[in-house]
C-alpha cells in the first residue's frame, strides 16, 4: 500500500513538473486571445526550441552557406531587415518585399505580405527555395544537416532520431518562431493595470482607436487581414499583392494588414518599405491615398489628423515597444551550439 | 472455478493477439499502359507508339484516402491514407493495406492529390514530408500529380515540359476521386494510360504547369479519367 502511494505521489509530482516546463514554454499573455497554431501536432519542448534556433541563425541554410534566416529577420529590429526597403538574399540578390517582422506568429493563420504560406511550419521553405534569398532546396539542407558534427545529435535530442527530415527541420524551425512572443510593451503593462500612458500617449491612443484601430487591432496590432491601403503601384515591381496568390479581381493590390507591435525598430515599412519614416507613414493616410477600385473602406474618406495630433499619435506608437522582446538572449544567436561545432 | 476463469482470460488473449497476426492484406498495383504495353517502373519511359518522340522522365502522384466500399457504405478506410506513388522507385508502385477482418465489398474508392485539410495541416512526415519534391514551396500546397518529360514538340530548353498539377483552395481544386467496382479483390492492379493523357496536351503550345489553374483542373481531370482496373 505504502509503496502504491509513493509511486503514486512521484508520478503527481512529474505530471506537475511536466505541466510547468510545457506551461513556461509558451504563456498566452493575459490580454491575448487564444493562439491559432496547434500546439498538440507539434508539442514545443526545449531541445526542440534550441535546434529551431540554431537552423534560424544558420546560414547553412542557404546554397552557398552565407544566408540564414537572420539575415533578413535580425532581432535588434523586430525580426525584419532594417535599413533596406527591399530585402536582399544570397549573393546581394534583390527581393521584391520588404521582409515582415517576426512578431506573435502563434497568432497567425496566413504567412508572407501576400499570405502565400498557409502554415507557420511551411514559411521556411519559401526563403529556402527563393533564388533570391537562400536558393536551396529542403532536400539538399537535409542531407548537409546530416553531414554535420552538430545536427544529428541535436536532431536525436529533440525527435528521438538522428536521422534529419524535412518534417523535423520545419517543425524545429516553427518552435523558434512560436517562442517569439512580444507581449512586454508599456501599452501591456498599461492594459494590466500596471503603468499608466502620459497624457500624450492617451490622446495619441485614442486616435489610435478612432483612426486605425479597425485593421490595427488590438491587442495583436492586425486584423491578419489583407487590405489595399491606397499606396500608389510601384511600376518598377508591379506588385499585386494577394492577387497573385488568389487570382480573384477584388484582392487586387492587397496585402497583410502587418503588426505595429515593435514598429520604432521594424523600418522601413509597408510592404515594399517605402517609407524610412513612421511620419511618412502618417502622411501617406491623411494626404497620399490613392483610390482605385480595391481600396479599403476605412480608408474612402481620408483620416484626418493635424500635426500635433500625428505627434501624439506616434507617441502611442512608441508604447508598443518592448525591450523584452528586442533584447531577450533566448532569441539571440544561439553560440553555445555552435560552439560545440568547433571544439 | 478460478482455473476456468484462467484458461478462458489466457483463450481471449491468444484470440486477441493472433488477431494481428491474421490482418488481411489488399493490395493496389500500379503500372503504366501505353497502347497494349504495360510497365512496371523506368528511370525514362519512350513512348513507342508516339509518333512525336516523347519521354516521361518523371511520373509520380499522391494516392490518397483508400477506402472499400459495399452498396455505397464504407466498410474500411485505412487509417493515415497518403502514399506517394513513383515510377522510378518500383517498392512504391505497390501499395498494401492492412485491415483485421476480411473484407466483403464491391466498390473501391481513393483519391488521387492530397484533400485540402491535409494541406493546411502544417509540417508532415513520410510520404508527405516536403522533401519528396511533392511541394509547392512558393505558394504553400502539395503537388498532386508530376509529369516531366521531352518532346520534340516542346520549344523549351532540352525540349523539356514540366506539369506540376495540384491546388486545394477554390476555384483550382486538383484533387479528384476515383470509383471502381471491384468485388472482394486481394489485389487490385491499376494502370494509368499515359497516351492517353499526352495526346490531350498539345505541347507545341502547352508545355508547362507550375501552379493551381483552370488548365491544371483540367488535365487533373483528364488524368483521373485515364485510370482504369485491369485483369491479369
Amino acid at each position: 500500500m505504502k509503496k502504491k502511494i509513493v509511486t503514486l505521489a512521484i508520478f503527481c509530482v512529474v505530471l506537475s513538473a511536466y505541466r510547468f516546463v510545457k506551461e513556461a514554454l509558451f504563456v498566452v499573455p493575459v490580454n491575448f486571445p487564444e493562439p491559432v497554431y496547434d500546439f498538440s501536432k507539434n508539442p514545443l519542448s526545449p531541445p526542440k526550441i534550441l535546434l529551431g534556433r540554431a537552423l534560424f541563425y544558420d546560414p547553412i541554410l542557404s546554397r552557398n552557406n552565407t544566408i540564414s534566416c537572420a539575415s533578413c529577420h535580425a532581432q535588434f529590429s523586430a525580426f525584419t531587415h532594417s535599413d533596406h526597403a527591399l530585402s536582399h538574399g544570397i549573393d546581394d540578390k534583390i527581393g521584391i518585399r520588404n521582409s515582415p517582422s517576426l512578431i506573435n506568429l502563434a497568432w497567425q493563420r496566413l504567412f508572407m505580405r501576400d499570405g502565400a504560406i498557409n502554415h507557420l511550419d511551411m514559411q521556411a521553405l519559401a526563403p529556402i527555395h527563393n533564388i533570391a534569398e537562400m536558393d536551396e532546396n529542403i532536400i539538399h539542407v537535409v542531407s548537409k544537416l546530416q553531414a554535420t558534427k552538430i545536427y544529428p545529435k541535436l536532431y536525436y535530442n529533440s525527435f528521438g532520431d538522428s536521422i534529419i527530415t524535412g518534417e523535423h527541420t520545419l517543425k524545429a524551425i516553427s518552435q523558434f518562431m512560436l517562442t517569439l512572443v512580444s507581449s512586454n510593451s508599456k501599452y501591456d503593462s498599461v492594459m494590466r493595470d500596471q503603468s499608466v500612458f502620459t497624457d500624450q500617449e492617451k490622446n495619441g491612443y485614442l486616435l489610435f482607436q478612432q483612426n486605425c484601430a479597425s485593421c490595427h487591432t488590438e491587442p495583436l496590432f492586425t486584423n491578419n487581414n489583407f487590405s489595399n491601403n491606397g499606396l500608389a503601384i510601384d511600376t518598377s515591381l508591379r506588385d499585386l499583392g494577394r492577387f497573385g496568390v488568389t487570382k480573384i479581381a477584388s484582392d487586387s493590390l492587397k496585402f497583410k494588414v502587418p503588426t505595429l507591435r515593435n514598429i520604432e525598430f521594424s523600418y522601413p515599412y509597408m510592404h515594399d518599405g517605402r517609407f524610412k519614416r513612421l511620419s511618412q507613414v502618417l502622411n501617406h493616410y491623411t494626404l497620399g491615398i490613392k483610390k482605385s477600385n480595391t481600396l479599403a473602406k476605412e480608408l474612402q474618406n481620408p483620416i484626418k489628423l493635424t500635426s500635433n495630433e500625428k505627434v501624439d499619435l506616434m507617441a502611442f506608437l512608441f508604447t508598443l515597444t518592448d525591450k523584452s522582446f528586442l533584447y531577450n538572449t533566448s532569441f539571440a544567436y544561439p553560440k553555445e551550439v555552435f560552439a560545440e561545432s568547433t571544439k | 472455478m478460478i482455473q476456468k476463469v484462467k484458461y478462458s482470460i489466457l483463450f481471449c488473449l491468444l484470440i486477441l493477439s493472433n488477431k494481428d497476426w491474421a490482418q488481411n492484406l489488399y493490395t493496389m498495383q500500379f503500372v503504366v499502359k501505353e497502347g497494349a504495353t504495360r510497365f512496371n517502373f523506368s528511370d525514362t519511359l519512350t513512348l513507342a507508339n508516339d509518333s512525336n518522340d516523347v519521354q516521361i522522365t518523371t511520373l509520380k502522384f499522391y494516392v490518397s484516402k483508400i477506402q472499400f466500399l459495399k452498396r455505397h457504405k464504407i466498410v474500411f478506410e485505412e487509417k493515415n491514407s497518403f502514399h506517394l506513388v513513383d515510377f522510378s522507385n518500383a517498392a512504391s508502385l505497390q501499395i498494401a493495406i492492412a485491415s483485421d477482418s476480411k473484407l466483403s465489398y464491391d466498390e473501391l474508392r481513393f483519391n488521387i492529390g492530397i484533400d485540402s485539410a491535409t494541406n493546411v495541416s502544417g509540417a508532415m512526415g513520410n510520404d508527405l514530408d516536403p522533401t519528396k519534391g511533392m511541394y509547392w514551396t512558393w505558394q504553400s500546397g502539395y503537388i498532386n500529380f508530376k509529369l516531366e518529360g521531352q518532346s520534340v514538340l516542346c520549344n523549351t530548353r532540352n525540349n523539356e515540359f514540366q506539369f506540376h498539377l495540384g491546388g486545394y483552395m477554390s476555384p483550382y481544386v486538383g484533387l479528384q476521386t476515383l470509383i471502381f467496382p471491384v468485388k472482394n479483390k486481394t489485389k487490385v492492379s491499376l494502370q494509368l494510360d499515359i497516351s492517353k493523357i499526352i495526346t490531350s496536351i498539345d505541347l507545341a503550345k502547352s508545355n508547362h504547369i507550375m501552379s493551381p489553374s483552370t488548365e491544371g483542373v483540367l488535365l487533373s481531370k483528364i488524368i483521373a479519367n485515364s485510370f482504369t482496373v485491369y485483369h491479369k
